[in-house]
């Protein structure tokens, strides 16, 4: 059994809350990413659970067990390194049985379990090299095999793979998803890179400020964000998003109205009582189209026009900035308030469709793809303005706490 | 052929001339002779002392008086007088068993500090710091009359009496101690520093204590740095001269150091320059043995000891 | 055995294991603090507060009752100099005056050693073959024995065996016997003062040059300096910062001369403040001594800060 548990870990350094109060449910076998911008609080939620620091409050349990106060050696866990930290006066065979020498293992246990790891890990030949004559990936699967050969209950991964070049991180990135299945060893995965996160991992939690703001499946993550925060973190190139304000049959931003009706009923989360509210209107650039191209959505909204400001071809699809022109609607009493972001809208065009820059297009969104955020406290209000919504939100789970 | 010594006159003007219209057109290679000048220069300066004492002392000393710059005679057993009619090779002992002394002390109680100053993030770092080169700011002597008292058994704490080391080891290795511990802790810390992080916590995982990962991983990766740290503390003591001088009787049975094995001849011999010279060299030998072969730990543990504010 | 120690200490290691980033620190420093309190601590507040007492020239004891700063006064004002076995300052007679002796050799020596420092320093910095050779012929007169170094010296000034006195004194630089002339025997211990510690301050500013980035030298040609040029407007600015480093270093312990006077000429024609405190200590004089041995700290420390108030003007101009 290697679950992991966090119960209202908290940790303050001086003045900075570095983790507040979070708590997170970790399966035995389970690939769990922690994701989240630089200073989020994921590396320091790591460290608690290595013990190489002390949570200042809240306790932590690994298979079961409160280790909460136990010096990391006595937590049965392994670790690979951003800096890979691999020992230099050591030659690769010492560094991978470091930890087996350390607790005295048998001389012909310790010999086999390096081989068995060296050979996962493709490093066979190679146990009397010293690090330095490795390469950076070599390295890391040195890393890695220290980390495995000691068969621990959860393995922590520190960016493992953040001072890889960009072409050995892909392929990396496969091997320890092939490895984590194989060995099924739960594995806390830290990085601020939310493809990787999205790739590896079974469930990604995204921190912000030492908080969670979401812990689900990638998809869930990508296709039902629980806040505006997750929302634009998760997904490259970022969500558009605009500000706009609950009507009585549309949310209306400065651009374009979007119906609420004929489908406006009960089901939806965005009742009556909502009239008025500002709200943020979030979809994703693959959401967006242009109007009378094959791919018309199903129940796309009112179309408005925009002019095209770049073209960004990528090979697979163009990404097309387009700028907004000025809606049929009235303007909103609070345009004013939009910030420079929401005047340009980003679409995702197939690389065949011939507009050139500057070109006036009409685009619709997807009605099934727009996500509305609450203003105030940036919770997701409803995910699709269409057909009967799943029941309760994941959003309103356990697991996610308001970003402010 | 016919009239050589005008040819040589128009040859010589003709090669000053030569040699400043070379040195206006070509200041590139001014440079380097300059350089060159400066190099020889340096290094006839350094050495002249050194050849000077080696010329004494192979002059018979019959020969010695207004010899000039080369030697008359050749007499290499004033080396083995000096250690054989002057127990010179005593002292030298005792210095190098009192350097040994400290560098062990200063490297074990070093190691400690300069890891906590150079790896571990504790409130008042800085002003700690600042006090330890407070301490290698204040002049040996003002640390003298207490530590003398202290090692010399006057020292009277309520109804103990410190123990009378005057003349034993310790009486220098403990002021060599003081002396040489700043330094010490300056040079450890700037090597522990540079140690990638990571290793450390990568250890820990792995199942040693933080103060078995000093001794596993820390340490033997600062090699280098503490190698560096023991040569500069022995050299340092093995050159010292005040509290050398003021802690002993000048008796080598009584762990009397180099410094009165060479002032002996001095203070008593007056006459005997050739042996003077002789013991200098021998005294030298150890140190400079070490500065050949440690050069670059040297240039190393001066600079940054010596840059760290 | 083995295993009975181990469960002992086992206890007290969770407990450094546990400890946070303060304690830990504090446990690491504490070896050296303990060590440092009685060896360097305690001596510093002795020796004030022995200053601080008379003189007992006959007690059991050589300190006698407390008189507060009248040590201090007394040397000042120049009441003590009938008892130092030379003044400390002396209007009438500057050159065997032990703070005028000093702080000309001092001032003198740290000038000419610096100037040579930046010049070896400049020369040792560039690549050549042979260069770790230099290198190690030029640190020696650092690193061999202070006594070593008097006593060479003392053997080059030797009038009956030396050949350099004799042209020296024709030349009129030199008396016929320099060893016995106060002002003689001052050159001669700067000499020795600078030929031992030229190589040290050029290790120091041979550091700041490496830290130079090359590129600066390359946009310097391009802009067409010369080689001097570029010495003087890259280099030297540069460099200013660890050359007034390498001073304070140097100036601190040409202060505290000692070691090469009592093994060349001796205390009583170059009598230096250490000198003067050593004297006065054998005189059995400890709280005199003591005075004088804190009034050259205060000294020395004025210095510095004079030093470290142009460290900062110099950082502070760069801005």
């Amino acid at each position: 059994m290697g679950n992991v548990s966090l119960c209202d870990a908290f940790k303050r350094y001086d003045d900075i809350v570095a983790v507040n109060e979070m708590t997170l449910e970790i399966e035995d076998g389970e690939f769990l990413c922690l994701v989240g911008p630089s200073g989020c609080g994921k590396s320091t939620t790591l460290e608690m659970i290595s013990g190489l620091t002390l949570p200042s409050d809240g306790t932590i349990s690994i298979a079961g067990d409160d280790v909460t106060d136990d010096p990391p050696k006595d937590r049965d866990i392994a670790m690979v390194f951003q800096n890979i930290a691999l020992f230099p006066h050591m030659d690769v065979y010492d560094n991978i049985s470091f930890g087996l020498r350390l607790r005295d293992f048998e001389r012909a246990e310790i010999d086999r379990r390096v081989e068995q790891a060296a050979t996962i890990v493709k490093l066979d030949g190679m146990l009397d090299r010293s690090p330095k004559e490795l390469s950076g990936g070599q390295q890391q699967r040195v890393g890695i095999a220290r980390a495995i050969v000691r068969e621990p209950a959860v393995f922590l991964m520190d960016e493992p793979l953040a001072n890889l070049d960009a072409k050995l991180r892909v392929h990396m990135r496969t091997e320890i998803q092939r490895l984590q299945k194989e060995l099924d060893i739960t594995t806390v995965y830290v990085t601020h890179d939310q493809e990787e996160a999205m790739t590896m991992a079974d469930r990604i939690a995204i921190i912000d400020q030492g908080v969670i703001q979401q812990c689900a499946p990638p998809l869930e993550c990508y296709t039902r964000p629980a806040n505006e925060f997750v929302a634009t973190f998760i997904g490259s190139p970022s969500m558009n998003r605009f500000d706009g304000v609950v009507r009585d049959e549309s949310i209306e931003t400065e651009h374009l109205e979007l119906a609420l009706k004929p489908e406006r009923g009960r089901e939806y989360e965005l009742g009556d009582e909502d009239g008025g509210r500002d709200v943020s209107v979030g979809v994703r650039p693959e959401n967006v189209y242009l109007v009378s191209s094959d791919d018309e959505p199903a129940s796309p909204s009112a179309s408005f026009a925009a002019v095209v400001d770049v073209l960004e071809p990528v090979g697979d699809q163009t990404y097309a900035y387009v700028r907004p022109q000025s809606a049929s609607a009235p303007p909103s009493t609070d345009g004013s308030l939009m910030g420079d972001a929401t005047e340009q809208l980003l679409v995702s065009v197939d690389p065949d469709t011939s507009i050139g820059e500057d070109e006036r297009i009409e685009v619709v969104f997807d009605r099934e793809k727009v996500h509305v955020f609450d203003d105030a406290s940036g919770d997701a209000l409803t995910h699709g303005l269409v057909g009967p919504l799943p029941t309760d939100d994941a959003a309103s789970s356990s697991e996610e706490v308001q970003g402010d | 052929m016919s009239n050589p010594v005008t040819t040589d006159a128009a040859e010589k003007r003709g090669i000053v001339r030569q040699v400043v219209d070379f040195l206006v057109s070509e200041p590139a290679d001014t440079y380097r002779l300059l350089f060159y000048v400066g190099l020889v220069g340096f290094i006839s300066i350094t050495l002249f002392p050194f050849y000077w004492l080696f010329i004494l002392a192979v002059t018979p000393r019959g020969q010695l008086r207004n010899m000039g710059l080369v030697p008359e005679g050749f007499n290499p057993s004033v080396f083995l007088t000096v250690l054989q009619e002057y127990p010179l090779h005593h002292y030298i002992f005792n210095s190098i068993v009192i350097a040994g002394i400290t560098v062990v002390i200063c490297l074990v109680i070093g190691s400690l500090a300069g890891y906590a100053f150079g790896r571990v993030e504790f409130r008042g770092k800085g002003p700690l710091m600042l006090l330890l080169l407070l301490i290698s700011y204040f002049p040996g002597i003002t640390y003298l009359i207490p530590l003398f008292e202290m090692l010399s058994g006057t020292l009277t704490i309520g109804v103990f009496v410190t123990p009378d080391l005057y003349n034993t080891p310790w009486s220098m290795a403990f002021p060599f101690t003081m002396l040489s511990l700043p330094l010490t802790i300056f040079i450890l810390t700037t090597f522990y520093s540079q140690i990638p992080d990571g290793l450390e916590d990568a250890a820990r995982v792995e199942g040693t204590t933080r103060l078995g990962a000093l001794f596993r991983v820390i340490i033997p990766l600062s090699a280098p740095g503490v190698a560096t740290a023991a040569i500069i503390v022995f050299i340092g003591v093995y050159r010292e001269f005040f509290f050398s001088f003021m802690m002993t009787d000048g008796q080598p049975d009584n762990w009397a150091v180099l410094v009165y094995g060479i002032l002996n001849f001095q203070q008593q011999h007056t006459e005997l320059w050739n042996l003077m010279a002789a013991a200098s060299l021998i005294g030298i030998l150890p140190v400079a043995l070490l500065v050949i072969l440690a050069q670059k730990h040297i240039v190393r543990g001066l600079t940054s000891g010596g840059l760290k504010e | 055995m083995m295993r009975t120690i181990r469960r002992a200490v086992s206890p007290v290691l969770y407990r450094i294991e546990r400890l946070d980033e303060d304690r830990y620190g504090y446990l690491l420093i504490a070896p050296m603090f303990l060590v440092l309190s009685v060896l360097a601590f305690y001596p510093l507040a002795r020796t004030f507060w022995v200053s601080l007492r008379a003189d007992d020239l006959y007690g059991t004891e050589p300190i006698g009752a407390f008189e507060g700063i009248r040590n201090y006064w007394m040397i000042l004002s120049g009441d003590a100099n009938v008892v130092l076995s030379y003044p400390f300052f002396s209007l009438e007679n500057p050159l065997s005056s032990a703070l005028v002796v000093t702080v000309g050799i001092t001032l003198i020596s740290v000038v000419i050693g610096t100037v040579l420092g930046l010049g070896m320093a400049v020369i040792l910095n560039k690549e050549f073959r042979a260069r770790s050779v230099a290198r190690t012929i030029v640190i020696l007169p650092w690193a061999i024995p202070i006594v070593i170094q008097g006593m060479m010296f003392y053997l080059l000034f030797q009038p009956s065996i030396s050949s350099l006195v004799e042209p020296l004194h024709d030349l009129g630089v030199l008396s016929a016997n320099p060893l016995v002339s106060s002002r003689d025997s001052m050159l001669m211990i700067i000499l020795i003062d600078v030929w031992r510690k030229v190589p040290f301050i050029a290790l120091i500013i041979m550091a700041g040059l490496a830290s130079i980035d090359r590129s600066l030298y390359d946009v310097a040609k391009v802009a067409g300096a010369s080689k001097w040029q570029q010495f003087r407007l890259i280099t030297l600015p540069l460099v200013k910062p660890v050359v007034l480093i390498g001073m304070i270093f140097y100036t601190i312990s040409s202060m505290k001369i000692y070691g090469i006077v009592e093994a060349s000429t001796g205390c009583s024609t170059v009598p230096t403040l250490t000198c003067l405190v050593v004297d006065t200590f054998r005189m059995q004089r400890w709280a005199m001594a003591s005075a004088i041995a804190f009034l050259t700290a205060l000294i020395i420390g004025g210095i510095v800060m004079v030093y470290l108030v142009q460290f900062r003007a110099g950082v502070n101009a760069d801005e």
